[in-house]
């Protein structure tokens, strides 16, 4: 488990993290979304004691991580994938990393065969590209076996086999009952893989949610197409919904399901040809609530 | 300790340009066996009167900059190279408790340019001897043991100025800012000092540089500012403020 306390991070003047807490459960995977800049990182480096906290506190399993004996067989941690040694070679890295946590090259060869990069064990980091780093760090992460998992943008420069392979590999993780955390800007990547959602903008958290929460409560409605719109929207209204024209003459209707619809319309013999639920998608719902984020702030300053 | 210890070695292993740079090192003896041999074939052209006047410097002592520097820019990359990189961070998660890092940097650095250095100093003295053979050169002729001293001093303080890099590396943060400062240290500032300074104050403060330390150390200079102990701390004095400045830094700055 991974629980921030009113975590805040100035850097001179400016917030980067602000009063931010939130407790990130083991068994699920949690996606840690916002915009670029809006304190995503720093709350991860602030959990890894890379950063220390301007006050609040970042704790992983009840602890400060700086007091880990052997932190690597119990967080494990992707930030930066470029953060290698040009010279070294994959399996020498994971060997040096391991070795300062008591992990020998067998459990280095293993994560390599792990993170499918097997066969450029030998071969220098510097040549690697970008997909190949980022596997060699998700490598990294799984050295010690951790029980909690922080990724920092982890599908950055893969392709599709790799966004497919990570998706499965941290769902695995989850289903171990391990805890997982991610984090991306993307909903599209969340989407998929994360069962929590905890939004963020101006290092503040602006919703700790679900995907189909979310998707509830951004919907938009439902849309009905009928060659008597006026007969519709009359029963309609008179059991409470709120029907609005759209300029196709089509009616969006909300305050009744589509069920409700049906029935509404089979009783009063009006032909339908159409009913859609229109769900904001969540790009856009995810969108909505970082820029009410962005407004407010930009108001407050 | 042990674990961090043994990973900072092998993180010296494992990169090439370690084994460039203390291959340099190494090299100076070719550098310094060469102005030996020119120097000998010098003195054989001299007719007798010039000779007791020919000034002949050990070439260990000769080429004990080059060697310093070089085994020096293997510590400051040791550090450096990781904040170049960003392995510094992944260093650090690693190992939460920062200056058990710095400690074994200096650990492992410590042996070996301790090794090296008193593999290449030794080396050089006994080249030097073999070149010069059995003519009476002057700085050439005294007893093996009387120079042990001479040589040990030479040896301590090229870690001594590694180790001086590695806590330089440590505050800056940069291979280039590190490397000027060492570079300043031992190259341009011991004879800017004699130049700069008015008598006594130039043997003074050159008497605390690392070339007027090795030669404290050693006790070998006639009238000397530092007495060996005194030199010996000095160099400690060294060490242990630069690298209690670099631990100050790792653990105390955001990485």
């Amino acid at each position: 488990m991974i629980e921030l306390r009113e975590l805040t991070k100035r850097y001179g003047t400016k917030v980067a993290v602000d009063h931010l807490s939130f407790e990130v459960k083991p068994g699920q995977v949690t996606g840690f979304l916002g915009p670029n800049g809006a304190g995503k990182s720093t709350s991860m480096r602030a959990v890894l004691g890379l950063d220390a906290p301007t006050s609040g506190e970042a704790l992983v399993g009840g602890r400060r991580y700086a007091t880990f004996r052997r932190p690597l067989h119990e967080v494990g941690a992707l930030l930066d994938a470029g953060a290698v040694h040009p010279a070294r070679t994959a399996l020498d890295h994971l060997r040096c990393l391991g070795r300062s946590n008591g992990i020998g090259r067998r459990r280095a060869e293993q994560v390599l065969e792990l993170a499918g990069i097997a066969e450029v064990g030998r071969r220098r980091v510097g040549g690697f590209s970008l997909g190949m780093r980022q596997r060699l760090g998700i490598a990294a992460a799984l050295l010690g076996d951790p029980k909690v998992l922080l990724f920092d943008e982890p599908v950055n420069g893969l392709d599709l086999d790799g966004v497919r392979w990570i998706r499965e590999l941290l769902r695995g993780f989850a289903a171990e009952g391990r805890t997982v955390l991610i984090s991306s800007h993307l909903m599209s990547e969340m989407e998929l893989v994360a069962d929590r959602l905890l939004i963020v903008g101006r290092g503040r958290l602006i919703a700790d949610t679900t995907v189909e929460e979310l998707a509830e409560r951004y919907q938009r409605g439902v849309i009905v197409r009928t060659p008597q719109p006026e007969r519709l929207a009359a029963a309609l209204e008179a059991v409470g919904a709120r029907v609005v024209a759209e300029p196709d003459g089509r009616l969006a209707v909300r305050g009744v399901d589509a069920v409700k619809i049906g029935d509404l319309a089979a009783e009063g013999g009006i032909p339908v040809y159409e009913v859609t639920r229109r769900g904001a998608t969540l790009e856009e719902a995810y969108l909505q609530l970082t820029a009410e984020s962005v407004e407010f702030g930009g108001a407050a300053a | 300790m042990i674990d961090a210890v043994a990973a900072e070695w092998l993180k010296l292993r494992t990169v090439r340009s370690t084994y460039w740079i203390v291959g340099l090192a190494f090299a100076t003896l070719l550098l310094g066996s060469a102005m030996a041999l020119s120097g000998v074939s010098g003195w054989d052209s001299l007719p007798p009167e010039r000779r007791v006047r020919f000034q002949a410097v050990p070439m260990e002592q000769v080429i004990a900059p080059i060697v310093q520097l070089s085994l020096a820019v293997l510590a400051v990359l040791a550090i450096t190279s990781e904040y170049a990189t960003g392995l510094i961070r992944a260093t650090v998660t690693a190992a939460p408790r920062r200056w058990t890092v710095l400690a074994a940097k200096a650990s492992v650095l410590a042996a070996v340019t301790l090794v090296a250095g008193t593999a290449i100093v030794f080396a050089m003295f006994f080249l030097g001897r073999l070149i010069v053979g059995d003519r009476p050169m002057p700085g050439h002729t005294s007893p093996i043991p009387e120079e042990i001293p001479r040589l040990i001093a030479a040896t301590v303080t090229i870690t001594v100025v590694a180790l001086f890099g590695l806590g330089l590396g440590a505050v800056l943060r940069s291979t280039a800012g590190a490397l000027s400062v060492l570079f300043g240290f031992v190259f341009v500032l011991p004879p800017i000092v004699g130049l700069v300074l008015p008598e006594p104050w130039d043997a003074r403060v050159a008497a605390f540089l690392p070339p007027g330390l090795a030669d404290g150390l050693a006790g070998t200079v006639a009238d000397p500012v530092l007495s060996p102990l005194a030199a010996g701390l000095v160099l400690a004095g060294y060490v242990v403020i630069s690298l209690g400045a670099g631990v100050f830094a790792l653990t105390r700055r955001d990485c």
